[in-house]
């Protein structure tokens, strides 16, 4: 009897224990104790933070179906006092969304619902998106903004930036993305020496530091057979023949003292123009100047002097598409600047290849190594078609899943955005099968790329959410203007309404903005109003006539009749204006006078002479409205301010 | 009495592998080392990595908040000019100002400034705050919140208080 109550005793002190567990567990959950903790550290603080109701607590995103859970232990995502405090509960970053409205996993990824650490990091068997590190969060941005800029991502912005630049695209399918120009190897048998293609072909940035072809890893012997192939491409497009050089320049191998002296006076006369041609505005030399187009320093090493002379003559013959002036030089100056150029700009150091015989198959070779690689997926040559894309497609790129991709033997991390940057920086490192040629990435570079690579993903969003580009600007000038626009390739500098690059100033407000006058002088001797800027605008030598024809279409186009304004001056609003300048806005800290004052915006000399007063009241009174990338801080200007400060400005004549 | 013992035994069994089974939540160890544990485990795959100097392994080139991101590229594009890259005071504009521009690695001044000192001297200028008319206003160029952004920047240029 007395056994038997033991051992009811026993059984009841574990049934009551039994029976404790589970609220014991309850008591003991992860969640619950960030939650204490969390009301422990608000009461340390100096100020006064509502402390936390004990609960899960989540946000139900409707529009996006979605329920996240993170604000259950991510308690001070909203409490500036918490900004210095460790995770979990430091202060969310200040984004333009609101994390109440889109909840967390559209952007950080894991797993929402879960409510221990290791289940929402998504580190778990059979959950496919862990959460993304914090260095490629903006990659989720690409989920609904698809435009070019993101302003508020900026690495995605480069990403996308570096894609188009690195023409990706010829190999990779990839939607919305332009094709870049590339030279085309038509006549490139005629146009450069075997030396220079097997040393470019072996190691491009060797010739050209920031040239977009990227290094194909080429050994000898491929090097050799691929130039032998190209060099017998001897024949342009549009049968175009190369001129037939002037006599000044023929050299003889007989010494002749006139001829020595004239050639003398010819290199000077091509030295001038050569600078005032201002070619570095656009190309380098030895790694100074602008970087739009070839490096120069050693040009005469590698292209011939027939291919040159005809080129500079006119470069739309030889080179379809390409984005260079075609100057207007007379024959001497034309023969002129090559001369300089032959003499001056010489790779002294280049060795000449020792005679080889050519590999008796090399043109089936050579054809076969073309093919491999892909390169008319650049460039064009002899009508080839352009193959097709032959590397993956990466237009879901972002959603691969791990099974699908072979890491090889490499021990990096198995996670996607590894494996992309890793491709990237090395990307034959995974099979030695794998044909993508090395673009010699930089670690910034690279993760730009990653980050706009993965945020291709597969993801339904809701059409709502998403932003497209604009289309693209389909501004096409005709006549007269337009056929000098082509031939001057003011597109590659300048932009006219939203076409073209902004190396130089946007010119769709050009008529509005500047006196005709000083637009045609311009032309004649253009000048920087920027002393810092090293591209500047080059010396065309357009003729009279052209310039009227530019002037008359500008003030016809390029004209906005809402910002004519007359004001009425007088010697008060000039003193207030003056003082204005000086004393209550400091403009000489950017602007020059009579070389006083800093260098940050163009030299305001003369600039009564050079601007509308309309123009510059309005441009006063919102620069960012007509050049939004402009850094020329908008003052909030009453109309009596700008008033004053024009008219004191339209003085300066 | 064999019986007994058996039921008993059983009963002990049921009663430990309850208890086991709840003592293996997770709040046997304390939370934050499961962090630690994350971390660690993120560095040392860099580390295996790199000793098969094969592949390149995942690196985190930027060790910056998003705000102060955002900031530095901010200001970059406006600042920099005048206040150098590096907040140094030294921009290639600050030849030509004088009074010269703020030297941002100051710690002792730059801390002895309040944020809501700086923004306010970013949003009105210096003209707004008794300072030289030299620094502009940008106050109708940026919105509050991109100041925030760059004072955040202009925060780590300088040493922080210990």
């Amino acid at each position: 009897m007395n056994k038997l109550r033991i051992y009811f005793a026993a059984s009841s002190v574990v049934f009551l224990v039994v029976l404790a567990i589970s609220p014991l567990k309850d008591f003991f959950r992860e969640w619950k104790w960030y939650q204490y903790k969390y009301n422990d550290i608000i009461k340390e603080l100096p100020q006064r933070v509502k402390p936390a109701d004990i609960g899960i607590k989540q946000i139900w995103v409707r529009k996006l179906d979605n329920i996240d859970r993170c604000v259950t232990c991510h308690l001070g995502l909203k409490e500036k006092a918490l900004r210095e405090a460790k995770e979990p509960f430091r202060t969310h970053p200040h984004i333009y969304h609101d994390f109440e409205e889109f909840g967390c996993t559209v952007c950080h990824e894991g797993q929402g619902s879960a409510t221990t650490y290791k289940e929402s990091v998504g580190m778990v068997k059979y959950w496919d998106k862990p959460i993304f590190p914090k260095e490629y969060m903006e990659a989720s941005c690409a989920k609904c903004h698809k435009q070019k800029q993101v302003p508020q991502a900026p690495v995605l912005t480069l990403g996308r930036k570096l894609i188009e630049e690195s023409n990706c695209i010829s190999c990779h399918k990839l939607e919305g993305y332009r094709k870049q120009w590339v030279p085309s190897l038509d006549g490139i048998g005629a146009k450069v020496n075997r030396t220079w293609l097997v040393k470019w072909l072996k190691n491009p940035k060797d010739y050209f530091s920031k040239t977009r072809m990227p290094n194909f890893l080429l050994t000898d012997e491929e090097a050799n057979i691929l130039s032998d192939f190209l060099m017998t491409f001897k024949s342009f497009s549009n049968d175009v023949v190369l001129e037939p050089l002037p006599k000044l320049l023929s050299t003889s191998s007989v010494y002749d003292p006139v001829g020595e002296s004239e050639r003398a006076k010819l290199i000077e006369l091509g030295s001038t123009r050569f600078r005032e041609a201002r070619c570095i505005s656009c190309h380098l030399i030895n790694g100074k100047g602008g970087y739009v187009a070839t490096e120069l320093a050693k040009v005469a090493s590698k292209v011939g002097a027939q291919w040159l002379y005809t080129y500079i003559k006119n470069p739309k013959r030889l080179q379809p598409g390409v984005e260079m002036p075609r100057y207007r030089f007379n024959e001497s100056e034309l023969a002129g600047v090559v001369a300089y150029m032959q003499s001056e700009l010489v790779d002294y150091e280049m060795e000449e290849l020792p005679q080889h015989s050519p590999d008796p198959a090399y043109y089936e070779k050579g054809l076969a190594l073309f093919k491999k690689y892909n390169c008319s997926g650049c460039h064009a040559i002899g009508g080839m078609k352009k193959a097709e894309e032959m590397g993956p497609e990466l237009t879901f790129v972002g959603s691969k899943m791990l099974y699908e991709i072979d890491f090889g033997k490499s021990n990096i991390e198995q996670t996607l955005p590894s494996y992309l940057f890793a491709k990237l920086k090395t990307p034959r490192a995974f099979s030695s099968a794998m044909k993508m040629p090395n673009y010699e990435f930089t670690d910034e570079e690279a993760q730009a790329i990653t980050v706009a690579l993965l945020g291709n993903t597969s993801e339904a969003i809701p059409e709502q959410f998403k932003i497209y580009p604009k289309p693209a600007s389909t501004f096409a000038p005709q006549g007269e203007f337009g056929k000098l626009v082509d031939d001057l390739a003011c597109f590659g500098c300048h932009t006219m309404f939203g076409r073209g690059r902004l190396v130089a100033t946007d010119l769709t407000l050009e008529a509005s903005q500047a006196q005709r006058n000083w637009i045609e002088g311009y032309f004649k001797i253009p000048y920087s109003l920027r002393p810092i800027l090293t591209e500047r605008m080059p010396n065309l030598f357009v003729s009279d006539s052209e310039i009227k024809v530019m002037g008359d279409y500008m003030e016809r186009v390029f004209i906005a009749d809402s910002l004519e304004r007359e004001i009425n001056v007088d010697e008060a609003k000039i003193a207030k204006g003056k003082f204005f300048y000086y004393g209550k806005f400091g403009c000489q800290a950017c602007h020059q006078i009579n070389l006083k004052g800093g260098y940050v915006g163009p030299a305001l000399d003369k600039v009564g002479a050079r601007l509308k007063q309309g123009w510059i009241f309005s441009w006063l009174k919102n620069p960012q409205a007509f050049k939004p990338e402009s850094i020329e801080p908008n003052n909030n200007l009453t109309d009596e301010e700008a008033e004053a400060l024009t008219a004191y400005l339209m003085t300066l004549k | 009495m064999a019986s007994i013992s058996y039921r008993l035994r059983v009963l002990l069994a049921i009663c430990l592998s309850l208890l086991f089974f709840s003592c293996t939540g997770k709040h046997s160890d304390s939370p934050h080392q499961v962090y630690d544990l994350v971390e660690g485990a993120a560095k040392d795959s860099t580390k295996l990595a790199d000793s098969s100097g094969q592949v390149p392994p995942l690196q985190f080139v930027k060790s910056l908040t998003y705000e102060q991101r955002q900031g530095r590229d901010l200001y970059t594009k406006y600042c920099a000019i005048c206040h150098g890259k590096e907040g140094k005071g030294d921009g290639f504009n600050a030849f030509n100002l004088d009074p010269k521009p703020r030297n941002f690695t100051d710690a002792k001044y730059m801390n002895a400034l309040s944020d809501v000192r700086l923004v306010e001297t970013i949003n009105q200028g210096g003209r707004g705050v008794n300072r030289s008319s030299f620094m502009p206003s940008w106050g109708g160029r940026l919105n509050r919140q991109e100041i925030e952004y760059v004072v955040s920047f202009v925060r780590c240029l300088a040493k922080p208080e210990e």
